[in-house]
């Protein structure tokens, strides 16, 4: 474009063109409403239905002060795809910043129990898919060796994998558990009520249901250490009957329906407890005021179990990749297997940068807390 | 990593912000001379930058400044509640305008060295 005088169109600029606007203006203004003519509550209506865009937590601290402000935009420019457009974009942001999935903070404690809450549902995915898989091959290693150094190696992994991710959620759960016991004492309880009741029912369902299929699954007939493997027989089995759910036969009906009335019912009902578990889990983690060290102990953690989920998955890629079907196909990879791979995949990337927000929320909050 | 970045980095400041740094900048430089709210703030960053923050953006940066303590909120009677900076976010705006005098400077000298426009 080539440079012209103050005042005067560029060359370019099409000249006769320029009495356009003024008439679109003045066609605008007949079918469009200015802000000021709309009446004040429909104003107000549009701004409050675009407040929702935003999660309850940031409505409770800047609701008021951004209605006020979307009030006045409005009454500005009733008309604006772009400001819907940012709006809708900054309060998805504002949500997945309340799953500790982005960095947009609105308090740093609360942004750090967001993360740790996030890589807990996380971790618990993973822990479900991650049974499944090992109590497969567990179970498998009870019938026959598989004649398979890899697979061997993946069980090992995988197993001593579970292991350290067990004893990583009970040092977990002992502070948090701690702290709202300690909250309970002191007369506010009130808030971990249902989640305390979502967890013992829960835990309870998947205890008892698990040890009921687990103990009468012929595959291991209940005893610990029926035959070999590195796996003891009734964990593999206990493993097992709580993650019956996960499993290729619901693409199969007419084989679904030859199952016992029995196992059905606890296909759906298994699911259904390991979601209360996980529900009230979080909700716990997200309304107990964990201190800054604590707070900093269990991101931590996050991280190490990071690394054993990490751990895990490169176990379960090596079973995968060596594809050994071994003796009766009793380690045969199937599309479910490749399927459960991808979400292992897909919640420890999401786990990791959960723990990260996390770690990174402790640190700010460490730095705005008064000295 | 620039180096207004990284000076403001050492101090806590803006370089920390990502996407939100140059909303951020505008938002200090705008609380310099005192107290707004959000809808003051929009005014007053478009007069002076020609640029119109949309409500999601400045909120965004807003809440980042906030919690990194770069500006605080001031109890109000109004629903509009005014922001200042603070302490923290003087020197972090300081650092990062000094950073970006430099770089204006080195551009400005070289466009005047070698196309001779002032």
């Amino acid at each position: 474009m080539t440079a012209a005088p103050a005042g005067q169109p560029a060359a370019d600029e099409p000249r006769a063109e320029q009495p356009k606007p003024q008439r679109a203006e003045q066609r605008r203004a007949v079918v469009q409403p200015s802000g000021a003519d709309l009446p004040p509550q429909a104003v107000a209506q549009r701004a409050r239905r675009l407040l929702r865009w935003y999660p309850s937590s940031w409505r409770a601290r800047y609701g008021d002060e951004f209605t006020e402000l979307l009030i006045a935009d409005l009454q500005e420019r009733p008309r604006c795809w772009r400001r819907t457009a940012d709006v809708a974009r900054s309060g998805l942001l504002a949500r997945l910043a309340g799953a500790g999935l982005t960095s947009y903070p609105l308090e740093p404690a609360a942004a750090a129990r967001a993360g740790l809450a996030t890589m807990a549902c996380a971790a618990a995915a993973f822990l479900a898919v991650g049974t499944a898989m090992n109590s497969q091959l567990a179970i498998g290693f009870q019938w026959s060796d598989p004649g398979n150094h890899d697979v061997t190696l993946a069980l090992a992994l995988m197993s001593g994998a579970l292991v350290i991710f067990a004893v990583l959620a009970l040092l977990a759960a002992v502070p948090v558990a701690w702290t709202a016991i300690c909250a309970a004492v002191r007369g506010n309880g009130r808030q971990f009520g249902r989640p305390a009741l979502l967890i013992a029912a829960g835990a309870l369902i998947l205890v008892v249901g698990g040890r009921h299929f687990g103990n009468g699954w012929p595959g291991t007939g209940g005893h610990w250490w029926a035959a070999h493997g590195l796996v003891p027989s009734g964990v593999a089995a206990f493993g097992w009957a709580t993650t019956m759910s996960i499993t290729s036969y619901w693409a199969h009906p007419a084989m679904l329906a030859a199952f016992p009335l029995a196992e059905r019912v606890w296909m759906v009902l298994s699911p259904a407890a390991a979601a209360c578990l996980i529900t009230g889990a979080t909700q716990l983690l997200r309304r107990t005021e964990l201190s800054p060290r604590v707070s900093r102990y269990e991101t931590w953690l996050a991280g190490v179990a990071a690394a054993s989920m990490a751990a895990f998955l490169g176990g379960a890629l090596c079973w995968v990749t060596a594809g050994g079907a071994g003796p009766q196909r009793l380690f045969h990879v199937g599309t479910i297997d490749v399927a459960g791979l991808a979400v292992l995949a897909i919640t420890l990337v999401a786990g990791w940068q959960a723990a990260h927000r996390a770690r990174a929320a402790g640190r700010a909050a460490l730095a705005v807390r008064p000295r | 990593m620039t180096r207004s970045d990284q000076a403001a980095d050492d101090t806590g400041g803006l370089g920390t912000l990502g996407r939100s740094s140059g909303p951020a900048s505008l938002i200090l430089s705008s609380l310099a001379d005192g107290a707004k709210h959000g809808y003051a703030l929009t005014k007053d960053i478009e007069s002076f930058a020609g640029v119109r923050l949309a409500p999601g953006t400045l909120y965004e940066a807003l809440s980042r400044l906030e919690a990194h303590g770069l500006i605080e909120s001031i109890e109000s009677e109004d629903r509009r509640r005014p922001y200042r900076l603070t302490a923290a976010g003087a020197t972090a705006l300081n650092v990062y305008l000094q950073g970006q005098r430099h770089v204006a400077d080195v551009g400005l000298h070289r466009l005047a060295s070698s196309w001779g426009l002032a």
